[in-house]
Formats: structure tokens, sequence, C-alpha cells
């Protein structure tokens, strides 16, 4: 029985501690891939030091903990001290408030928060940026401060009242016996729940996610964006240094207690006293670091003379330096050093427009395509540019000015545009197979394909095949496209936006539809992968296009970016990295030649020809495809299929049974004590 | 008199509860009963809710097997804890709690890595000579994420009350002519109820609504309500079907707590004991 009882340890505490191994491993790889070591280096921790925007998130992050969990430590102790005093039955509710944040599942807390502030925020106050800094701090103090009350208050429970009448009765005001007796008594929960906070702080995602803006975004919400390509190993150097660190601090705090227990049994309450001040020092350095850096970062936020252009893109989709490629946004702050650029990304022109629908964000620039503008110009979402700081608009090639999204150039000037194609592994799939759309039905390759995750894509590859309009608005035959979905749900492997890249290149996957410019890449990553654009079926062209958000705050500045990138050197440059075709004239003269050749990137004129848009379609129709596309990813959950339209009697009768329910179960505990 | 003034100690604190957990979850209910394109009262989000109960289910499986998994595999483990020197208990604990400390998104990450097609575990098998196995993407990997993630939820609680347990009460039941399994089923087990209980909610809480899990380790068919929340807010734009899943989700887990609390112990006041 012990024996075993060994064994099982020492396996689950490899079970624990495997993966983070598998991490620690990786921040040594000069390769990318986390399951291939190619060979020992340093280099990543090299080049997490070089890179600022990672050391700004950690910096957030940091900040964001420590003025969350030294605001609710105090906050919550005093608090504690106020609820122990109130009367059992009012202290029991308080304590019932108290545990909400607790049992509630964390995607409840922070949709209910964030809920909250945009209602407050862009409804009733008309704010722009209604999700910021403030509302990340509030969203933290409230989850920190119930574990610093949980643990005060029994602390506060176990003190003897007449402690503290004591020190009343010798002379003390209330006041000064809380701080020369109580705080002492309690002060092992007081560090308890501050390291709990901190600690829970640190490592939020969920609530984070929910609650962030685009203005202040924290470590963990960065890393769960980070989803394109295989991630950079830098994160992972992150990981160890942390882990280093996190591994340290705990040691030195058991041994620390370690010892003060080992003198309390030797040399009682004096040396005792001499560790708890030593405590009460770092507690105070910690909190006064705290609050030195918030005021260092609200100072500097504020004063910082530079105007923030916040421009939001598609994931991986402008040139960032790497591979020997320009660094866009860096050269752009060079030309005009008074334009600090706030960079972040989105994976479908449907989680786009969510985030601009949502409210709660300043935008200056985003880069939509076409449907996903007309559908942004009907809504009134977007602001008319003003050409006049857009002289290099005269390099953009004619046949993508008056198009069906903007008929009269108004709205957008256009950044990209491509294809829509299969990839494909030939080591994998029989050449024989690929004939068109309907590879991603072959049951041949079930589990091996993947496919889109928004509606208007994945819809669209099954229109084509189906031979319908991509821009029916029919019901019925929208109804029967979904049915197609359905169907093909079995084989998918998984639904794709940016994760498509490790799938892909690590050959876990075989057959994906997906942008040309983006497969472009991934066949530069590796040689097996092929495109094939299903010319008889049809296929989607498209284009992406830079426009500004009526959100905008800095107009101006997003008009000087635009123009940036329509040189036509710069556009050229860009392509090399994004590998997607340019619609700016004589761009194509500074691509890399393979890329300015590429059968993918550029089709010739007469298969062109043969390419649908995407048109604006209503938003009624809008609404019914995102709900049949969730149908279809729901359908695996799905006992059968069930045709009737339920009336919504049965739906509330369970609420409120379990609204009852719920009251029943709490009600009768609260009476018996 | 100095009792009564502390009292005002809790309003501040009373206010900001109010303020933002029980307001917002009136924000919510708010949302849940609106039209996402006209703004006007409607029932039809609650109405919807039915097609999203056979994924809820799939999401109470899983986190039911989990949670039950965790407790089989973290039994053991904390009771082996609790049944060294001090020292050693300190450093296993220290050990178990490392984990909860580091990016669960990272850790998850590493997961795929080794689960993936043509990831580690899969060259290693490839190398003993037992081919690969197609673990991503399956309903196992991602109660395999879930147990992972959230073990130490487990082992934790149920360790604090482990070591409480007398030692003298096991003496006494031996003397009284039980045997290993007797004791264990009489004494141990009655008396690391509150644990369990705790452990279990610990565990069953965060998997029953978790997104990102399932997202990285799971494939085409285990779509987890969280991940359903999730799209409505950040993809489908429909914060108000949203809202009405997460009012179901947590009336759900909320009578999932309250049957735990109503045959767990009456020690409460602090439910949490990390």
């Amino acid at each position: 029985m012990k024996k075993t009882n060994r064994i099982l340890t020492v396996v689950i505490f490899a079970f624990l501690y495997i993966p983070m191994l598998v991490l620690v491993v990786a921040s040594f790889n000069t390769g990318k891939d986390l399951t291939v070591f190619e060979g020992f280096t340093f280099d990543q921790y090299k080049a997490l030091f070089q890179d600022e925007d990672l050391l700004t998130l950690l910096g957030n992050s940091l900040l964001i903990s420590i003025l969350s969990t030294a605001i609710a430590t105090a906050f919550g102790t005093l608090s504690a001290v106020g609820i122990h005093n109130l009367n059992p039955k009012l202290r029991k509710t308080v304590m019932g408030l108290t545990n909400i944040p607790m049992t509630n599942p964390d995607i409840v807390t922070g949709i209910s928060l964030s809920l909250l502030f945009v209602f407050v925020g862009s409804t009733l106050l008309q704010q722009k940026e209604s999700l910021n800094f403030w509302t990340l701090l509030i969203a933290h103090i409230t989850f920190n401060l119930p574990y610093v009350i949980l643990n005060v208050m029994p602390k506060l429970k176990q003190m003897n009242p007449a402690l503290q009448d004591a020190a009343m009765d010798l002379g003390c005001t209330p006041v000064q016996s809380f701080f020369k007796v109580t705080i002492h008594e309690i002060m092992p929960g007081i560090v308890s729940g501050a390291i709990m906070a901190f600690t829970m702080s640190l490592d939020d995602f969920v609530i984070s996610y929910f609650v962030s803006g685009n203005g202040f975004l924290t470590l963990p919400v960065e890393i769960y964006s980070y989803t394109k390509k295989p991630m950079q190993p830098r994160v992972y150097a992150m990981f160890t240094l942390l882990f280093l660190l996190i591994f340290v601090l705990m040691v030195t705090m058991n041994l620390l207690q370690l010892r003060a227990d080992r003198k309390k049994t030797v040399k009682q309450a004096k040396s005792v006293t001499a560790g708890q001040k030593v405590f009460r020092r770092v507690c105070a350095g910690v909190c006064a670091a705290a609050i030195v850096l918030g005021c260092g970062w609200l100072i500097v936020s504020t004063r910082q003379d530079k105007i923030t252009l916040n421009v939001m893109n598609w994931g991986q989709n402008i040139a960032d330096g790497s591979d020997g490629t320009m660094d866009i946004i860096a050269a752009f702050e060079e030309a005009y050093p008074d334009i600090d650029v706030n960079y972040t990304t989105y994976d479908s022109n449907e989680s786009l427009y969510a985030k601009l629908a949502g409210g709660g964000l300043t935008v200056d620039l985003i880069i939509p395509s076409d449907y996903m503008i007309a559908r942004l110009r009907q809504e009134n979402m977007l602001l008319p540019l003003n050409f006049d700081n857009i002289p290099n608009y005269k390099f953009v090639q004619e046949e993508f000015k008056n198009t069906d999204y903007d008929p009269n150039n108004e709205y957008s000037v256009p950044y990209t545009w491509g294809t829509v194609g299969i990839l494909y592994n030939s080591k994998y799939v029989d050449e024989a197979d690929v004939t068109g759309w309907e590879l991603l039905w072959n049951e041949k390759y079930k589990g091996k394909i993947l496919q889109f995750d928004n509606s208007r894509d994945a819809f669209g590859v099954a229109q084509f095949l189906s031979g319908i309009s991509i821009n029916t608005t029919n019901e019925n035959e929208l109804k029967q496209v979904s049915k197609k979905l359905a169907e093909q749900n079995p084989l998918v492997r998984q639904y794709v936006m940016d994760q498509i890249y490790g799938i892909m290149e690590g050959e876990n996957a075989w057959i994906a539809p997906y942008y040309a410019g983006d497969c472009m890449m991934m066949m530069d990553a590796n040689p097996d992968l092929r495109f094939y654009l299903p010319q008889e079926q049809g296929f989607n062209l498209f284009i992406d296009a830079m426009c500004i958000p009526t959100c905008s705050e800095n107009k101006e500045a997003a008009e000087k970016f635009i123009n940036f990138l329509c040189q036509p050197e710069i556009s050229g440059a860009n392509m090399d990295y994004i590998c997607y075709a340019s619609p700016i004239e004589g761009a194509r003269d500074y691509m890399d030649e393979y890329l300015a050749e590429s059968e993918v990137i550029y089709p010739e004129q007469s298969i062109l020809d043969k390419g649908v848009s995407y048109l604006y379609l209503p938003p009624e129709i809008n609404r019914l495809m995102d709900n049949l596309f969730l149908e279809v990813r729901i359908s695996g959950n799905q006992p059968e299929e069930t045709e009737e339209e339920g009336s919504a009697l049965p739906v509330i009768l369970t609420l409120a049974g379990l609204g009852a329910a719920a009251i029943f179960l709490f009600l009768p505990k609260r009476k018996r004590k | 008199m100095k009792k009564s003034k502390s009292v005002l100690l809790s309003t501040p604190y009373i206010l900001w509860m109010l303020l933002f957990t029980l307001i917002p979850l009136g924000v919510m209910g708010y949302y849940a009963l609106t039209d996402p394109d006209t703004g006007g009262f409607t029932l039809n989000n609650l109405r919807d809710l039915g097609l999203f109960l056979p994924t809820l289910g799939t999401s109470v499986w899983y986190s039911v097997i989990s949670a039950g998994i965790c407790l089989l595999l973290g039994y053991p483990v904390a009771y082996f804890i609790a049944h060294r020197s001090a020292v050693t208990q300190k450093i296993l604990y220290m050990l178990v709690m490392l984990p909860m400390c580091m990016s669960f998104l990272l850790r998850t990450l590493a997961w795929v890595g080794l689960l993936e097609t043509n990831g580690i575990i899969n060259i290693l098998l490839g190398k003993v000579g037992i081919g690969s196995v197609e673990i991503i993407g399956t309903s196992g990997a991602v109660i395999l994420g879930m147990v992972y993630n959230y073990l130490p939820y487990m082992i934790l609680p149920l360790y604090a009350v482990i070591v409480k347990i007398d030692n003298r009460l096991i003496e006494a039941a031996e003397d009284l002519g039980c045997n290993g399994t007797q004791v264990f089923a009489r004494v141990v087990l009655p008396l690391s109820m509150p644990g369990i209980l705790s452990g279990i909610t610990m565990v069953f809480v965060p998997a029953v609504s978790t997104f990102y899990i399932s997202q990285k380790l799971g494939g085409a068919e285990t779509m987890l309500i969280g991940d359903v929340i999730e799209k409505q807010f950040k993809t489908s734009n429909n914060p108000n079907m949203g809202a009405a899943l997460s009012l179901l989700l947590m009336l759900m887990v909320l009578v999932c707590t309250g049957i735990m609390n109503r045959f767990g112990g009456e020690d409460e006041e602090g439910g949490v004991v990390v």
C-alpha cells in the first residue's frame, strides 16, 4: 500500500512537471518547434531581453498584479475587521456575497464585468475606450478581495478579543490597538491572502481576456493571441526565468518560515518579533514599490507627448523584420517620431467586427476584407478618409478603385489581394484526389482535414462545392449549405484560423482551405505542401483594405500610416514577408523575384476571371449564417437532428427550476447556522 | 462603542462587492433578455438555449470524469504527502503548488507539443516501435488537459484535511480491531470528506467552463459550453446569447456547488483551502 502510494506520487509529480520540462528545454532550442530539438543555444534569452514588446507585457502583468494585490490586501484586511464585528446574520450575508466570485466560473465573472463596463462606459457615458487599464484593475481587485477576506477572517476569529481590550485599557485608541495588536495577530492570514491574490492575478487569463481592451494588455492575454505559427521561443525563455524566480521565492519563503518556527520553539517571543519585523519591512517595501511603480506608470502614460496610433490587423499580416525582411512599423516610427504604433491582431473579419461592435476599444486603423468593409460602411462604422493626407493613393492600381464595397473610393485604400484555395500535403494526399473542393469531404482523409473557423469562409467553401452563389440570401439555400458543412464535421480535425500554421507545417493535418498568401508562407516552411485553386467550381477572390473606424481618435496619424504603406517600395518589402499580392503599382518590382513570379500569389488573368468576391449581406443573413455555423460546430454533441422550433417555455421552466433549487440549497444552511 | 464604529469599515467593501459582483450579474441578466439587433425585450435567447443543452451536457460529463480522475489520483498523493516529516511535507506541498503559479496557457501548449500526431510522445513511441497513436483532438485529450491543469486544486484541499486527522483516532480504530481497509473506510475517508468535496468543486467549476483546453487539445467534436460562450462574444458578436448561456452555466454551477455544500462539512466560512 505504502509502496504503491510512493510510486503513484512520483508518477503524478512527473505528470505535473514533464510539460514544464518541455517548455524549459524548448527555451534552449535553436529551432522554433517544441517537438524537435535542433541544438543548444542561449539566443532565446538574448532575444527576450531585446524584445521590448514582450517586456512591456510582462511589466503590465506585474503592474496589474502588484497594484491589485496591494489594494486588495489593504482594503480586504480593513473590511475583514469590519465584517468580523457585524452581527452574525449580516455577516453570513456578506460572506455569501464574498463567495460569489469564488464559486462563479471565471468566464461568468469576466463576462458580467465586461458587460457592466461596456454598458456603463459606452452606452451611458458615451466613452470611446471603456475597457482600459482601470477596468482591468477593478476586475483584478474584485477577484482578489475574497482571497484576502477568506484568509484573514479565520485569524480574526482565532484572536483573543481580550488582547484588544487590554491594549485599550493601557491607553491605546482603537486605531492604535489595531496597528499595535490586531495586525500582528492576523499577519499570517494577511500574508497568505496576499500571496494567493498575487499568484491568481499574475496568471489570470480568462477574466482579463474579457475585460481588457487593446490599449493595455497583460501577458497571458497576449500569449493567447500568439497562436499563429509556432510560438516564438523567447516566450519559453521567459517561462523558464519566471519559473526559476517563483521557485526561488517559494523556497526562501519556506526556509524563512521553517527557521522562524524553530526559533519560536527554542527562544520564545523575542526572536519571533524580530522575524516579524523583517517580514513587515519586506511587506512595506513591496507595497511601496507597487505604489511607486503605479504612480510612475501613470505619470509616464499621461505625460507622453507621443500620439498613440492603434493599428489592428490580421495576425502575421505585416513585415516585422524577421527573416531579413523590413520592420515596417519601426520604419514608420522612424519616419514619424511623434507617433507610437500600438499594434494588435485579430484572426477573422468576424472577430474584428465583434471587437468593434462590442465597444470599449479605441482603434485608429483596421484592415478588413471587402465584404466586411461593405458591412461596416453600411452600419456607419467607418470614417471617410481625407485623401489630401494620402497623396500616395495615386499608386493604387485602377482595378482596385471603384469596387463594390467602396464604389466612390471614400472609405478604404487597398492593402493586399489574394485568393482562397486548398492547401494540401503531397506526401499524404493522392494527387488524383485533388480535383476540387470535394477533397475536403473525402472520407479517405478523415481526421486530417481542417476547415475555416469563421462562418463566411466556411460557408463559401461549401457553397462553391454545391454550386450555390456565395452571396445568396436565400434561407433554404443557406440551410442546405449548413447541412453540407454538418456532413463534413465528423471528418474535420479542427476548425482553425491562425492555428493552421503549426498544424499544417508539422503535418498533423493534410488538407485545409486557406488564404493564398498564408499558404505560400507555409509552403516556404514545408516544401511538401501544395496549393490548388479549384478553377472550375470557382473560388473566392478578396481584397483587404485599410479603413479608419468611427472609434478612431487619431485619424490624421492613421492617414499618414496608410500613405506610408502605399509607397511602392514599402508595399513591396511588406509583401516579401506576408506573401500576398500588392495592389500598388510598381510594388511587384520591389518584391523577391520568386514571390513576384509565383503563380500562387499572382495567378494568370484567365484564372483570376473565375474568382468571385464576397458581397455585402444584410445583418439578418449574417446572424443566420453565424447561428447555422455554430450549430454545425456543436453538431458533434447533438444526439440527432431535431427540426422543430422549440418554444421558450420549457427552457424558462428549467431555468426557474435551477434557480429555485439553488436558492433552496443555500438558504436552509444559513438558517441552521 | 468601538465595535459599532469598526463595523463601518465593512461598508465600502459591501458597496464594492454589490457594484462589481451583483450588479454585473444583473446587467448580464438584462443582456440575456434583450434582442441583439433591436435592443428590445425578448425571450428568444432563452428559447435558443435548448439548442445548447447537449453541449452543456458534454461539458458536465467531461468535468465530472476529470474530477473523478483527479480524486482517484490526488487522494493517494495527498495521503502520501500528509504522512511525511514536516520538512518533506513543506517541500512536496510547494512542488504541488508551483505549477499552479505558472502560465496555464503555456503549460497546455506544451501538451499540444507532447500529444500532436507528430508530437514528442508519438516520436518516442515510433522509436520504440509501437507506432503513433491519435490522442489530440479526442475527448481523451481534453480530459487529460483538465486533469493536468486542475489536479493541484484537488491535492491541496485533500492534503489540508488529511494532515489534520488525529492519529489517535486511527490507533483507536486499530485497537478496536479494524484492519487497514476498515480504518480507511470508517475513519480516514469520512474525516476527509470536506476536503474531497471542496476538491471536487474546485476541479469541476473551472473544468466545466473552460474554453482554452478544448480549443487547444480538442478537435471538431469536442466543442464545450465555454467555447460557445467565448464565440458568442468574440466572433459571432452576440453578447445577448452569450449572456443567456453564461446565466445557464452559472445556475448549473450554483446548483452543483449547492448540492456539494449540502452534503459537505459544516466547517466552511472559507471554503477554499489552497
